[in-house]
């Protein structure tokens, strides 16, 4: 049984992520990671050649990484309240582990996946999904509804389950940059940096300054992408077309300059263990960093716009609300957690890379409406631009790049604050190939949190809580 | 405030690109060309290594030592070209887009220095078609197989005020029922099987199915998976490959631009 860490002043500490790996000897291990508020992560590894005593009534954020443990790994888990299967569907067989095994040619059965129901007089099932209306990735929605108010929304994810932790195993620890890269598509940067430093963690690489500073100009470069598209994409579903299509022609402004400063849209291919695959020239950089200014300039224009629009007000005030206690209870992170009162960001708690010689405040707001989400993209990308124009102008001098050396059996950790919220990587690697590499996407920890969000709401309303949560299904799903 | 924001949008400059600039662009794409003149065994025999997901490779063919380029395979990681000692650059411009299956491999012979593979026709000659073929009104659905949404968001990108795609008459659509077109992302998941089969069940024929990005042509680097069943053409016949990881919006519409030409021709 797991004694549940907790932090100084006595709460039940921070649940990170609950994970299978496989010992030297073909044990089962759990670990669970705990963030305690110090600026240390807490891991706790337990044998699992037997059943594990479910947490998930004490810590409902653990609820869906121990379905994701029994899917992946076939540990019995008891006094869960909600053991359906998660990760693998209808066609999956029963007894099938590809965390465990090497799987090949799993044959197609029919299981039976039971949606809640929700029974009384006047209820309707609303069935959305997989395949969306729009430029979407896929997953599935149960909506129970009574007129147009949602009672009880269902998610139904994993669609796009790529098995993409199996294939880590056995992938030099160089070329596992490029999966980390395949995660979620628009957060890749991010995935490649957090893959890179647990890497770097665990060989004892020290990267260069010039490295640490240009990754950070990368990484806020992508928040500031995604929370541009965001605030574009929440103007989109209330019908504001001015404010959405200025807000695609920023994004695409800082696209096209990415190109001329690292090669490729949205920095795939740059960062590796060890540092950046190559410098990024002073000159780009500084280009860089105006054309961020201008965007910038621009989007702080359509953001005074939202916050001033009274049916963008009426909209997005008090619709989704996320409550603290949910937040808190279900553990999420990022921009849908500091919107709903919880101070929380990597970036500042666990420091790292070039963050350590920044000066920044990351904005918290209570109401944990859409609005407030908002609001949070708003404050952040602010900080985001600043951030990036410091670095740019003070860009220190060193080797993109310096030698990895991973002999023997190493393991790392390493956290991010990605534009969602905190990307974790854990990984384990013998003589420089891969036989470990868990990911902790902070959709797969936030997602649990809309259907609390959508309750209550009209499901007109939905697509707008959707996009005010912005979360990746792949990264969800891997 | 309203007006403000219009009167801004007004004096901002036109940005929208000509559909001539588009059409063969790879900016920012990283995708590989081979230089003929400097290949030699050694080189090829070393680019054929690093390649993660086996789009460079060695064959036999006409009894010469041949060098193949998959671009459905080709993730444009850019290893190639770091090791390819100038015998593997980044292409300037790149007309594999749209192309069926039988064109997308290209060959080339080690010991004579040349390319084996026929010249596929270039945008440039294509350029005079264009017009004419835009007169006409496609609906496109986009069907997210199983992808990491990279290809989502280039996708995405094709409505902004630089590529905006509506000016060509071509529109993205709610339904498969709706659409002309589909266009699909990502490996095929276990998962999204049987939705997309129903998906390609439910557009109404004549239809044309484009797969996109490194995982839509040939599963990418997720090729080998148990999650997934392979790449678009394992599950429903495809009449274009867009290759790319991810492809860019340039390279998306010279793509889509390229099947409905062939298409229309037909």
């Amino acid at each position: 049984m797991l004694a549940i860490p907790h932090t100084k002043d006595g709460a039940l500490a921070r649940l990170v992520a609950i994970f299978g790996s496989i010992g030297p000897h073909r044990e089962k291990r759990v670990h669970y990671i705990f963030d305690l508020g110090d600026t240390d992560y807490q891991e706790i590894v337990l044998p699992a050649s037997g059943p594990l005593d479910s947490i998930a009534l004490r810590v409902p954020a653990a609820a869906w990484f121990e379905r994701e443990l029994r899917d992946q790994y076939g540990i019995k888990i008891v006094g869960h309240p909600d053991l359906r299967p998660l990760v693998f569907h209808d066609n999956w067989p029963d007894g099938v582990y590809p965390m465990v095994d090497r799987v090949k040619d799993v044959p197609w059965t029919k299981r039976e996946y039971r949606f809640l129901q929700v029974q009384g007089e006047g209820i309707a099932e609303v069935a959305v999904g997989p395949v969306h209306a729009g430029i979407i990735e896929p997953g599935h929605f149960r909506f129970s509804v009574v007129g147009d108010t949602i009672l009880h929304l269902e998610l139904r994810h994993f669609y796009t389950h790529k098995g993409t932790e199996k294939l880590f195993e056995g992938s030099s620890v160089s070329s596992g940059a490029m999966i980390a890269e395949s995660v979620s598509g628009d957060n890749c940067f991010a995935h490649a940096v957090c893959y890179s430093q647990a890497i770097e963690k665990a060989c004892g690489t020290e990267v260069s300054p010039r490295a640490s500073a240009i990754r950070l100009i990368g990484l806020e470069l992508e928040r500031l992408i995604c929370h541009t598209s965001d605030i574009g994409g929440l103007c989109a579903d209330v019908g504001f077309g001015v404010a959405a299509a200025y807000a695609t022609r920023i994004k695409e402004s800082l696209l096209r300059a990415s190109v001329d400063c690292c090669g490729t849209r949205y920095w795939r291919g740059v960062a590796v263990p060890g540092g950046l695959r190559f410098d990024c020239d002073s000159g780009n950089v500084l280009e860089l960093a105006l054309a961020v200014a201008r965007a910038y300039s621009d989007f702080s224009e359509i953001a005074g716009l939202i916050l001033e629009t009274p049916s963008i007000q009426d909209r997005f005030e008090t619709a989704g609300v996320v409550r603290q206690e949910v937040a808190r209870e279900l553990a999420v992170v990022g921009p849908v957690a500091r919107a709903s009162g919880m101070k929380l960001d990597v970036r500042l708690d666990h420091s790292y890379g070039h963050y350590k010689n920044c000066q920044f405040e990351v904005p918290v707001m209570d109401d944990g409406d859409v609005m407030a989400r908002a609001r949070i993209r708003i404050a952040e990308a602010a900080v985001s631009a600043r951030l990036i124009q410091e670095t740019a102008n003070a860009l220190p001098h060193g080797d993109p790049l310096v030698p990895v050396n991973p002999r023997g059996e190493v393991q790392g950790f390493s956290a991010v604050e990605s534009p969602r919220g905190e990307l974790c990587y854990w990984l384990n690697a013998l003589d420089g190939r891969l036989t470990r590499c868990y990911v902790k996407s902070p959709s797969f920890q936030n997602w649990p949190a809309m259907p609390f969000a959508a309750e209550g709401n009209i499901i007109a309303d939905f697509p707008l809580i959707n996009k005010s949560f912005n979360l990746s299904y792949s990264g969800c799903d891997r | 405030m309203i007006g403000d924001v219009i009167g801004q949008s007004l004096r901002q400059p036109n940005r929208i690109i000509p559909v001539e600039a588009l059409l063969g662009n790879c900016d920012g794409s990283r995708m590989p060309e081979i230089v003929a003149e400097r290949l030699t065994p050694a080189i090829a025999q070393r680019i054929t290594e690093v390649c993660p997901t086996g789009a460079l490779g060695m064959e036999e063919s006409g009894g010469h030592g041949c060098l193949k380029l998959s671009y459905g395979d080709c993730i444009a990681c850019g290893k190639c070209i770091e090791s390819g000692a100038g015998a593997v650059v980044r292409a300037k411009r790149f007309t594999w887009c749209g192309v069926p299956k039988a064109q997308i491999v290209r060959l080339w012979d080690i010991d004579g220095c040349l390319e084996i593979t026929p010249h596929t026709p270039s945008s440039d000659e294509a350029r005079g078609q264009i017009h004419s073929l835009l007169q006409r009104a496609l609906n496109i659905r986009q069907l997210d197989a199983g992808s990491c949404n990279g290809c989502e968001a280039e996708i995405t990108a094709l409505t902004n005020p630089y590529y905006d795609l509506e000016r060509f008459g071509i529109h993205f659509v709610a339904s498969p029922k709706h659409a002309d077109m589909l266009l699909v992302t990502g490996p095929v998941t276990r998962n999204m099987a049987e939705a997309v089969k129903a998906t390609y069940e439910a557009v109404a024929a004549p239809k044309l199915v484009v797969a996109v990005g490194a995982c839509g042509c040939s599963s990418g680097i997720f090729a080998g998976s148990h999650a997934i069943v392979g790449a678009v053409d394992a599950i429903i016949p495809v009449d274009g490959y867009i290759p790319g990881c991810p492809p860019t919006p340039a390279m998306l519409v010279s793509g889509i631009l390229k099947v409905l030409q062939r298409h229309v021709a037909r």
